[in-house]
This record gives C-alpha cells, structure tokens and sequence, in this order.
C-alpha cells in the first residue's frame, strides 16, 4: 500500500540486538494490537478442536459400533513408540512455553536455543511416527503402496488393507481401525509440520531481533499453536494407543 | 450539525470536486490486487459473489427450462442432474455463505463501529483469495467432467459416482476455510475496534448480526470442512467411514454434513436480517422497535441452531428422542425469528415511510421472509415433514428463504449503501421497475411449487409425472419474469457506474456513524477518530435542513 | 465441454412410460394435497392447521405493513415520525407467548402423529412385504414369497409393512396418497406401514436423490380387493405356449430393469452395458448368439452369447465379463432375486430382436 503517510505508533527496541516494532496503522495502541492478535489466534484454535472435533466423533461412534476392531487393533499399535512420542512432545511443548518466556524478556539467543530445540521435538516426532508408520506397512495393516488402488468387490476389502499375519483375521471390519488411526494421526502429523513451519517462521524474526519484552506476539502465537498440537496428541494417544 | 461525531462536520464542507476516498487514492492495478483496505476488498468481494450469483443464475433457468416438459427439454438426465448440483453448490458456497458478510459486511461494518479497519487486514485479504481459490476450482471441478451429488454430497451416492467430487469437495474445504477466517477477523473487530462511546448496546444491529454470524462461521464451518475432507479421502483411499460396504454408516455422513448446513442457514440469514434491520429504520426514521430484543434474538438464533440439524433427517429413521428433541428445537428456533419479523413490522408503523428502492426491496423482504419462516415451521412439524420431505415443497421454502429473502435482502442494502460506496445514485425508476418483476416474477416461480410439492412431487427430478406439468410451466414464466428483472438491475447498476449522478451526502438520513464519515470513505474511513455520544438510532439528532441543502 | 453439456433429451417414443395408466392425485377439498388413501388423517390434519395459521400471520403481517406505507407514507423531505417508541413490553411479550402456544401445539401434534406412523401395528407386522430398491427400479417380494417388479398389489383395509431394502446407495420410500416416506439406507433394516382404505392405482417415487435416472425410479401401488388379491395378478408370466405375450412380458420387464444400461432400440442411447441389439441373429427358424470375447478370472476366452450364458450373466455378472471396453469397467449389478420364468421371457425378447 502507498499509503506511507499514515504511521502507527513505535514501540522502542530494548537494546541494539533488537529492532523497534511499529503498531499497524489501524490499531490506536500496541494493547489493542496485542488483544487483537491474542483473541484472533483463540478462535482459530477453537476452529482446530472442531476440525478435529469431527474425527473424535467418528472415532467414537465406531469404536460404538465396532468394539472389537478397536481392541484388536489398538494391540497391534506399539504403545511404547506412543509414550515416547508423547514425551518427547510435552518436553517440546515445555522448551516453547521457555522460548516465549525468553522472548517476553528480550534474551534473544536464549530464545533462540529453545526454538532450536522445539523444532527438533517436532522432528524427532515425526522420525518416531515414520518407523512407526512403516512397521504398519511391514505387517500389511497399511500398504502405503496400494493406498490409493480402491476396493475389491469379491474380497470386500480394501487394496491397503492386507494383514500379512493374520491378526485382523477374526474380526468384522478390521481396516476400520486402521483407517481412523491412519486418518487422525497423518492430520496431527500435518499439523506438527505446520507448527514446526510456524516455528522456524519465528526463530528467522528472532535472529533479527524482532521479538523482545515490547512486542513478542507472534512467538506467542506459534507457541500457542504448538501447545494446540501438544494437546491433540494426548488425546489421541490413549485413544489409540490405550484402546479403553 | 449535532451527529454522533461533533468533530466531523463534513456535510458542510463537502468540496464540490471529489476529495481523496479509497477508490481514487491510488489506481495502479496492484493497489487493488494487494489491498488491506476493507472497502476494496469488501468491492472485489461484490463483484466476485455478484458473478457467482449470476451464474447460478442462469443454471437455475437452465433448470427451469428443461422442466418446461415432463419428459425435459434440454438435457439427459445425468446432465440434468449436474446442473442443478452446480446451481445449488455455486449459489450456496460462492453466493449467499460469503456475499453479505463478504462485500457489505467488509465495506460497512468497520465504518459502523468507527474503526479505521477490521482488526487483520492481512487475514481478510487472505479470506477473499481463498474464496478466489475455490471458485477457481469450482470451476475446474466442472471442466473436470462435473460433478451429480446434489449441494448436499449425500454419501454412498457421492462416493460412488465416477466425477470431479474431490476437486469440489476441496474447493468447498477451501471456501470453508475463507468463511472461518472472515467470521473470525469480524469477532475480533467488533470487540477489539469499536471507537470510544460505541458501547455494546450503542451498535447498529447490522453489527450484531454479523458478530452473530462470525460466531457461527467460527464454530460450525470446521464440522463441514472436516466432513468433505472425509468424503475426500473415501474416495481416495476408502477409509470405509461412510462407505457402507466397509462397514461404514452413511447416516453418519449426514449427521455430520447437517451439523454444519443447518447453522450455516442462519450463517446466510443473519446478515440479511441485519440489513432490514438496518434499513427499516432509516426508511422509517424512526428508532428501532424492541433493539435489545432483536440483538439477542440473534445470538439466541445463533445458539439454538446448533441444536436443529436432526430436522433435515426425520425420514432417516432416527429414534424417537432424537425426533422429539429436534422437532421441539426446530419449532423454538421460529419464536426469536418471530420477534424480530413483529419488530421490523412494528418499526414502520407510525414512521415517516420513504417509498425508495431500498425500502421496496425492505418490504418485499418482510412479505417473502413471513412465508419462507412459517412454510419452515410447516416442516418442523414430525409428521407432515415424513410427507413433504424432498419435494419441492421443501425446495419452495428454501428459496423464499434464501432467494426471496436473502437475495433481497442483499439486493436491498446494496441500494441502500450504492450512494456510500461510491458517491453516485443509480436510476431510482428503473430500480423500482426492478423490484416490482422481481417480486412478481419470484412469487410468480415459487408459489406453484408449494402447491405441487404439497401435491407429492419430488425434488431433484429430471423427468416428472405429467400431472405436475401445468404448475411447472408456471414456475418456468416465473423464472424469466424473475430472470428479466435481475438484468434489469444488473443493467442499471453498472450503468449508474458511467451516467455518475452525483448522491448526496448522506443519501438517507441515516444517524449511523457509516453515514457521518465522508461519501465515499476516505482510505481511513474516518478524518478523526470519532467519539460516540448519542443512543442508536436517535433520529431526533438529525437537522434536515443541512441534509436538504447537502443534496442541492 | 460442449457436448457433455448438450445431449439428446431422453425419450421413450414408444409410450410405455412407467406411470401410463396412473391418474393423476385426486386432490382435496381444500385444494393441497391429493386425497388420502390411508388412515394418517393427522398429517392433514395439522398441515390445514399450520397452513391456516401462516394464512392469518401473513394476512396481519402484510396488512399493517400495507396499512403503515400508505397512511404513513413520507411526503415531505423532512416529514417526522409520527411516534418514536422503541418497545412496549406487553405487546412484546405477547407476540412472543402466541406464537410460543401456537408451536407448541404444532410441536404435540406432530410428535404424536409420527408415534402413530413409526409404531407398526400387529396386524401389519403378519402382512410384511419386501421392497429392494437399486439404481433405477423398485422390486417387491410378498408374504407369500412371489415377486413382482415395478408395480405392487397391497389389499384394501388391510394394514401392510415394508422391510425397506437398499443395494447401492440412497433411496426413499414414497408413496403420497399414503402419507408415507421412509429413506433407504444400504446395509440398515428399516420399515413403513400404512393402512389402505381406498382402491385404486397410485404412484409410488424414489424421493432420495440415488443418480442417473432417480426420476424414473417409479413403482404402480395398486389397492385392490381380496378377490383380486386372491388371484394374483402380480404373478401372471404367460405360459409357455404363448410366446408372443412372453416376448410382449419381457420387453416390459427389460424396460424397468435393463434399459437404464442396455442399447435395445436404434432410439436408445445408453452405452452403459453392450447393446442388446445384434446378440442374436436369426438362421431360419433358430437364434444364433454372437461369439464373445469374456474375461472369467482374469483369463479370456472366446464363448457363444447362448441362454446359459445369458442367465450367468444376470444372477452372476461379475463371473464373466465382456472383455471389451469399456464395459469391462462397468459394472452390471446382480438380478439374482429375479425367477427362471421371467429370465426366460427377457431371453425370448432378447431373441425377437434379431426378429427385424
Ligand atoms: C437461509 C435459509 C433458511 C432459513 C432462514 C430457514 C429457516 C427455517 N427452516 Fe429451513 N431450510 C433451508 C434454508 C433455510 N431455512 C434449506 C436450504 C433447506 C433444504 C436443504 C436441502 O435439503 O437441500 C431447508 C429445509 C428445512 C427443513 C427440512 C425439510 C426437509 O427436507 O424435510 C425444515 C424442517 O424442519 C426447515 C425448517 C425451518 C424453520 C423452522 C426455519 C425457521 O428459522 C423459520 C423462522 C421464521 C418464521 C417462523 C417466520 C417469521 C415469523 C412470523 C411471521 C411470526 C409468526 C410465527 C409463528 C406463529 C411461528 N427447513
Ligand atoms: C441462494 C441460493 C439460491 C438461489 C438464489 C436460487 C435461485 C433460484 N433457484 Fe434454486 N436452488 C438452491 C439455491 C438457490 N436457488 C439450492 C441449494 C437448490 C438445491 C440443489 C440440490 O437439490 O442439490 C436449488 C434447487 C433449485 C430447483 C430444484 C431443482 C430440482 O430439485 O430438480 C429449482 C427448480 O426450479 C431452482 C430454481 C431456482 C430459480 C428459478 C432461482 C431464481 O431465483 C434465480 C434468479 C436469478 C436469475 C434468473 C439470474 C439472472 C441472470 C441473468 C438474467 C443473466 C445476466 C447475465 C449477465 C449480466 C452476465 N433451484
Ligand atoms: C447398472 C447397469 C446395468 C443394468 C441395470 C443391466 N446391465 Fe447387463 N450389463 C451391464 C454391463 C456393464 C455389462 C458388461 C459387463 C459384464 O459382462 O458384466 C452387462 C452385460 C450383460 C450381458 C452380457 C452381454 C454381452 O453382450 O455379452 C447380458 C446378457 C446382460 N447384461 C443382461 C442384462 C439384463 C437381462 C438386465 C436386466 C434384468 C441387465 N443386463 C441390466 C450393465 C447393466
Ligand atoms: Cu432411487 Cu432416487
Ligand atoms: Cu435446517
């Protein structure tokens, strides 16, 4: 926009590491933009916990109509892979909550670090998802080549569904739990890439010392996304994992 | 001048030759293209939706040629049925869902609450390429080889058909997710940018219909993404959820689908009722009949609605408490929806009525809403819906409701914020001309499907039994008495654009701060931040003599 | 683009359309709905009623609307409001109250009624019909397990349910006359019932949206007497030593089943399935089927269109399958319900179209 006539009010920057932020034109205070950016992010989370709200649904209702799928599936899930993915992402929801803080306080290779090590959570996460992932392709519980080769009439099964071992064998339905596991966790994992994106996003700011105790919101904001993730995930980890 | 804004008094200094607004600041092509300036986007929004309208437009007279003869006109049956899909889909996702809250809610909110913007900017530029995106792929969706599911996807039908149901599905995602953002940014502005005096009960109820609907759009637009996702993915790699040879329930897909459509009902009505709102009053100069009692019946409507899907389903087999409690529900929802329908009728009595387009297109709107609402309560009740279900006694109500009202309704406040918008007046003869085929040609096409629906006449038939001939060449007059009118005000519309009959000030006399900054707006809406001192809706404020000479 | 947009308009230039012979709704006194055959009166009942009270709201509401424009109508620029209320409350609570009573009567009648229609009495429960919906047609199997395609007999005064069951996708049960409407979803067990009172030949439609040709999802209810029911009108195939009505009787049955897919007459257009025409041709006195190239398990083979064949290919379609494309993509559905003797007729068609 050539509208440079109109400038907002600066907020000063706390050291010469840092640079000094200008408010939006459209907002009167940092205040206001600080609020507006904060109520802004809430409601996009809420949207998130509908989106996944759905799935939880679904997730629910079979789990109704299908116990045993669910049971004899759940077992098949390593559930000591899901431990750890579920700890390495509350240390990493940890080192973000310590990245912000540091952020709130202009110490910015502090932040720094913890960003560094956030992002790492994130791909340590997913490299635990991947072997999990491929064990699933070993035993035929998801063919990762035949995904997308459609449905057998005769066999009334579908093309990624193979069960080399026979364990699915006894119960009605067995790819259903497969595909709601497959489902929940390939939409998580696309929201860990997301948020680790979101992440280095701010860790790029951070080096040019655009973050400090006078304006840190987007840190905050990916922080808050990436606690959104956190939490989905030990959801889904019981469920799944831990088949109730 | 003793307005809500003692600082500006713009009507007296309004310069002969146009001063600085937010068309004319800047021309280059990429100062549209990468605007943050609500208006403009709020224009571009307009003009796109416009189109959208338009072309399901003239899909809805295709539709209603081809019924001219029992056996069709026009069209194979399966090409039949791709085209009433594509009207329903383009008119509910590309037109009514985002064209209020899109250009008029975008261009006129921000002004009434005195901000100088909406809170994000950047996330509403985002929100209308989003909505470009989508209707790009709509598009392509159709080049792909169409797509014959009905506006509703009902699965397995949707899963099984060998068409473009995945590029639609993720245009719709896509265009839910630019309808999540807008609702979101609108939250955000109405809590966080209203001028100092602009308290909660202070805001014009445009406002707060469209805070309504931004709640709604927040809150219910996820299940639908998530739900097309679905269906998304059974089609690519038969994740069995709603497919029943898979152990799948296709119920499932329609609670799921319903949870969103039926909010997203009142995601399309809610701003139109903001707009009568708005405009009874002006017209009638007179202030708002039970205020507070219509704000809230719009958070209640808001509220309630998410509790109704299951009347879309009575015919599904549901058990018997879930009819009890969604029919009970249903039949609620009509009593804030009564309230506000007696307050806009009570607002006009004793007024000062101004028989302009905008108030013709206002009163059309109150006559058509009253039949669309009791025609729903009609099928609210559990026993005759098992009866009407999918015949085009439904098909009846839905568009006196989303056609007779809605699109009026936004037909009305166009007229009523033209002047705003860009400073000129439209031919006011023509348009009421306009008003009057449409409201003749609308009844004209809808009112014998009423009768023929009641009579047993099924929705989405290519083909129908002789006896239902006469009533749909009926409805097919109807339609291009209908169809003549809309080009007759798309006609003079654009040409207002080039004949630029200069309009006044404040074309109306309204007290709402939209009409005390200048006409049009400048970039920052406002020449200094107003304060807000006066009640809503407070005509006694108004000095006609300066409005007078303003319009010389 | 064009062309998948502009086809032919799809004609059945011979007139055996499925409702020839149907009258039209009888309608009402008050003009609405056809008159009922059965015994939901309350359907209509609280339709009149609702439908009375929008005429009253309407009326009110248009009236002082009009009222209000013409003696309030604004002459001068500066005219003034003649009042500047902003709420009455008892007025305002009294317009919230009515309209609450009027929908909560509504609300008990119709919950009531539709009690009455989900409830299947006893004496419907002994008189169970089947009714199997697939894409396009309607097939009925009675209590006494005969069968009948596109048309169904229910006796007068007699209470009468329907297992409702799907094949493929969405469907629904609709016969207006009977107040009745039930969707059909594949895999779930599902009902109606209605009580016929009145003889007579009424409509039956599909009224869920299922595809391609749902509006000719068609079906004759016929209400009749005992005696005729008695003598089963329903299960008539011709005999066998009259082979003009069994070739008249399965060109009938081949319109409502097979000519969705199959080419049977120069003016079809379909392409789904092969084209019947040119499957036999006629050597003196004997039909000669046309060789085949077929593929069963993967492997192809070389066979004679003969009756073993065809009859394979209606209660088994997917064991051999013609090689050629693109109907080796399509896929026919099974007829396995349909009886030897209507398979028989449907050949003897097939055959008399070598005739000319
Ligand atoms: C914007 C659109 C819109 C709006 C506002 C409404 C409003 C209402 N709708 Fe409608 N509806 C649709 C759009 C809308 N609907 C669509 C698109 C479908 C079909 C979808 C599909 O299948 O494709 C549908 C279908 C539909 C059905 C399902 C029919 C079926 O398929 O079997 C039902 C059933 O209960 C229903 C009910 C209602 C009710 C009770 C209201 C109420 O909110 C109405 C309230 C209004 C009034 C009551 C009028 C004003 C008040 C007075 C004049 C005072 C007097 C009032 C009383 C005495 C009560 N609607
Ligand atoms: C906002 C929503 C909306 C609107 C405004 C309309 C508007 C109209 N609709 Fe629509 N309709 C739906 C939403 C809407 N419809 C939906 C959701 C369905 C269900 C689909 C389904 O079953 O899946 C449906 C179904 C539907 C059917 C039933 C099809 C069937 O079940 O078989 C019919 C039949 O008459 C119909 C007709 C019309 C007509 C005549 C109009 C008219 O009001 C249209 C008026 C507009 C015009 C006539 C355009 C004028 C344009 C020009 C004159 C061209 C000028 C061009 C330039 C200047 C470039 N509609
Ligand atoms: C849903 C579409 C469809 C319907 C309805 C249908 N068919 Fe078919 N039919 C096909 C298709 C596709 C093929 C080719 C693939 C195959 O052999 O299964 C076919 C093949 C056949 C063949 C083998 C034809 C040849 O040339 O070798 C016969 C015989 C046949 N159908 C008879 C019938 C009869 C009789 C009916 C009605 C009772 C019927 N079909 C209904 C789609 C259909
Ligand atoms: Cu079967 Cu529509
Ligand atoms: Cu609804």
């Amino acid at each position: 926009m050539s509208h440079d006539d109109h400038h907002g009010v600066m907020i000063p920057a706390p050291g010469p590491e840092f640079v000094a932020h200008e408010v939006a034109h459209h907002f009167s205070t940092p205040v206001q933009e600080f609020q507006a950016g904060k109520l802004g992010f809430w409601l996009f989370l809420a949207t998130e916990i509908l989106l996944f709200g759905g799935l939880f649904a679904a997730y629910f209702y079979f789990h109704e109509v299908f116990p045993e799928t669910f049971r004899v599936g759940g077992q098949q899930l390593d559930w000591r892979l899901g431990a750890l993915n579920t700890s390495v992402l509350l240390l990493s929801s940890w080192t973000m909550a310590m990245g912000v803080r540091s952020a709130q306080t202009s110490q910015k290779s502090k932040t720094m670090i913890y960003l560094v090590l956030t992002v790492l959570g994130a791909l340590g996460f997913m490299v635990i998802k991947f072997i999990e992932y491929s064990a699933k392709n070993e035993h035929g519980l998801i063919v990762f080549s035949e995904l997308f080769s459609g449905y057998d009439e005769v066999t009334g099964q579908v093309a990624w569904f193979k069960d080399y071992h026979g364990v699915m064998k006894d119960v009605a339905h067995g790819h259903m739990f497969f595909a709601i596991y497959l489902t929940m966790t390939a939409i998580h994992g696309l929201h860990v890439i997301i948020g680790a994106i979101a992440i280095i996003y701010v860790l790029y700011g951070t080096s040019k010392g655009r973050y400090h105790a006078g304006y840190y919101l987007p840190v905050d904001l990916a922080g808050l996304y990436w606690h959104l993730v956190d939490l989905i995930w030990i959801f889904l980890f019981p469920l799944l994992y831990l088949v109730p | 001048m003793t307005t809500n804004t003692p600082a500006v008094d713009v009507q007296t200094t309004q310069p002969k030759a146009p001063r600085e607004n937010y068309l004319n600041c800047t021309t280059s092509f990429k100062s549209w293209a990468l605007t943050l300036d609500h208006k403009r986007i709020g224009l571009m929004y307009l003009i796109g939706t416009s189109l959208a309208f338009l072309a399901g437009g003239v899909f809805a007279l295709l539709v209603r040629l081809h019924l001219w003869e029992p056996e069709g006109m026009l069209f194979s049956n399966p090409t039949y049925n791709q085209i009433f899909t594509l009207h329903g889909a383009f008119m509910v996702f590309l037109f009514v869902i985002p064209a209020i809250p899109g250009s008029l809610g975008n261009i006129v909110m921000p002004l009434m609450v005195g901000a100088k913007d909406v809170a994000l900017p950047k996330l509403n530029l985002l929100s209308f390429y989003l909505w470009v995106i989508g209707a790009v792929m709509a598009v392509a969706a159709i080049v792909m080889g169409g797509f014959d599911t009905g506006w509703t996807f009902y699965a397995p039908y949707s899963l099984y058909t060998d068409q473009a149901v995945v590029t639609i599905g993720l245009a719709i995602f896509v265009l839910g997710f630019s309808s999540i953002f807008t609702g979101l940014n609108f939250i955000v502005t109405v809590h966080k940018l209203r001028a100092p005096g602009m308290t909660w009960f202070r805001m014009p109820l445009f406002v707060w219909a469209i805070y309504a609907t931004a709640i709604l759009q927040v809150l219910a637009t996820p299940v639908l993404g998530i739900t097309v996702l679905l269906v998304a993915f059974e089609r690519l790699y038969n994740v069995g959820i709603f497919d029943p040879r898979l152990g799948g329930d296709p119920v499932l897909f329609e609670h799921f689908f319903w949870f969103y459509s039926h909010p997203a009902v009142y995601i399309m009505v809610l701003p139109a009722f903001g707009i009568i709102s708005e405009l009874v009053t002006v017209h009638s100069r007179k202030p708002l009949f039970g205020y507070k009692l219509i704000a809230f019946s719009s958070i209640a409507i808001a509220i309630i609605s998410f509790l109704v899907w299951g009347h879309h389903m009575f015919t599904s087999g549901q058990s018997t408490y879930a009819m009890f409690a969604f029919s009970f529900l249903t039949f609620f929802v009509a009593i804030p929806t009564a309230i506000k329908e007696f307050s806009w009728v009570a607002t006009v009595w004793k007024g000062s009525v101004a028989l302009n387009s905008p108030m013709l297109y206002t009163l059309a709107f109150l006559i058509i809403f009253a039949i669309g609402g009791l025609t729903g309560v009609i099928l609210g009740a559990l026993n005759v819906d098992l009866h009407l279900h999918d015949t085009y006694f439904v098909v009846a109500h839905f568009h006196y409701v989303m056609m007779g009202s809605i699109a009026l309704a936004f037909f009305a406040g166009l007229h009523h914020w033209w002047p705003k918008m860009f400073g000129i007046m439209y031919n006011e003869f023509q348009a009421k001309i306009a008003c009057a085929l449409i409201f003749i040609g609308f009844n004209a096409t809808f009112l014998p499907q009423f009768v023929m629906g009641s009579r047993g006449m099924p929705r989405r038939y290519a083909t129908y039994v002789p006896e239902y001939a006469d009533y749909h060449k009926a409805s097919t007059i109807g339609a291009m008495i209908l169809g003549t009118g809309v080009a007759l005000m798309v006609f003079y519309l654009v040409a207002s654009l080039f004949i630029r009959k200069k309009a006044k000030q404040n074309q109306w006399g309204g007290v709402t701060l939209d009409w005390m900054c200048p006409t049009p707006p400048p970039h920052l809406n406002f020449d200094e931040e107003p304060q807000v001192v006066h009640e809503v809706y407070d005509y006694t404020t108004l000095d006609y003599e300066t409005l007078q000479r303003d319009c010389d | 683009m064009i062309n998948y947009l502009i086809q032919e308009p799809k004609q059945d230039p011979q007139g055996d359309l499925p409702w020839d012979g149907v009258p039209a709704h009888e309608i009402d006194f008050w003009g609405q709905l056809p008159v009922q055959a059965g015994t939901f009166d309350h359907v209509d009942g609280l339709f009149y009623f609702t439908y009375a009270v929008c005429i009253i709201f309407f009326v009110i509401i248009t009236g002082v609307l009009l009222y209000s424009v013409f003696a309030h109508r604004r002459k001068t620029w500066d005219q003034k409001p003649l009042s500047n209320v902003t709420h009455n409350t008892p007025l305002e609570v009294v317009w919230t109250i009515v309209p609450l009573i009027i929908v909560m009567i509504m609300f008990a009648w119709g919950f009531k009624g539709s009690l009455d229609m989900t409830t299947v009495p006893h004496e419907a429960q002994r008189n169970t019909y089947k009714a199997t919906a697939k894409q396009w047609n309607w097939t009925f199997i009675y209590p006494d397990a005969t069968q009948s395609i596109a048309e169904v007999y229910v006796e007068v005064d007699k209470p009468v349910q329907f297992i409702l069951e799907s094949t493929d996708v969405l469907h629904a049960f609709y016969i207006p006359v009977m107040r009745v409407k039930r969707d059909i979803v594949p895999g779930r067990y599902q009902s109606v019932w209605f009580h016929p009172i009145k003889q007579g030949v009424y409509p039956l439609f599909c009224a869920e949206y299922c595809g391609d040709d749902h509006s000719r999802m068609y079906a004759k209810v016929h209400v009749v007497d005992a005696a005729t029911m008695a003598d089963r009108p329903w299960n008539k195939v011709p005999a066998e030593d009259k082979p003009v009505e069994r070739i008249a009787y399965g060109a009938r049955l081949a319109r409502q089943l097979c000519a969705s897919c199959h080419k049977m007459r120069d003016t079809d257009t379909v392409v789904t399935g092969p084209s019947w025409l040119g499957m036999f041709t006629k050597q003196g006195d004997t039909y000669v089927g046309r060789q085949r190239e077929v593929l069963e398990g993967g492997v192809t083979k070389t066979i004679t269109t003969d009756d073993a064949y065809i009859i394979e290919s209606i209660k088994d379609p997917t064991k051999k399958i013609v090689a050629e494309a693109p109907y080796n993509k399509n896929s026919m559905s099974k007829f396995d319900t349909l009886t030897d003797d209507r398979v028989a007729c449907l050949i003897a068609y097939m055959k008399s179209l070598a005739d000319n």
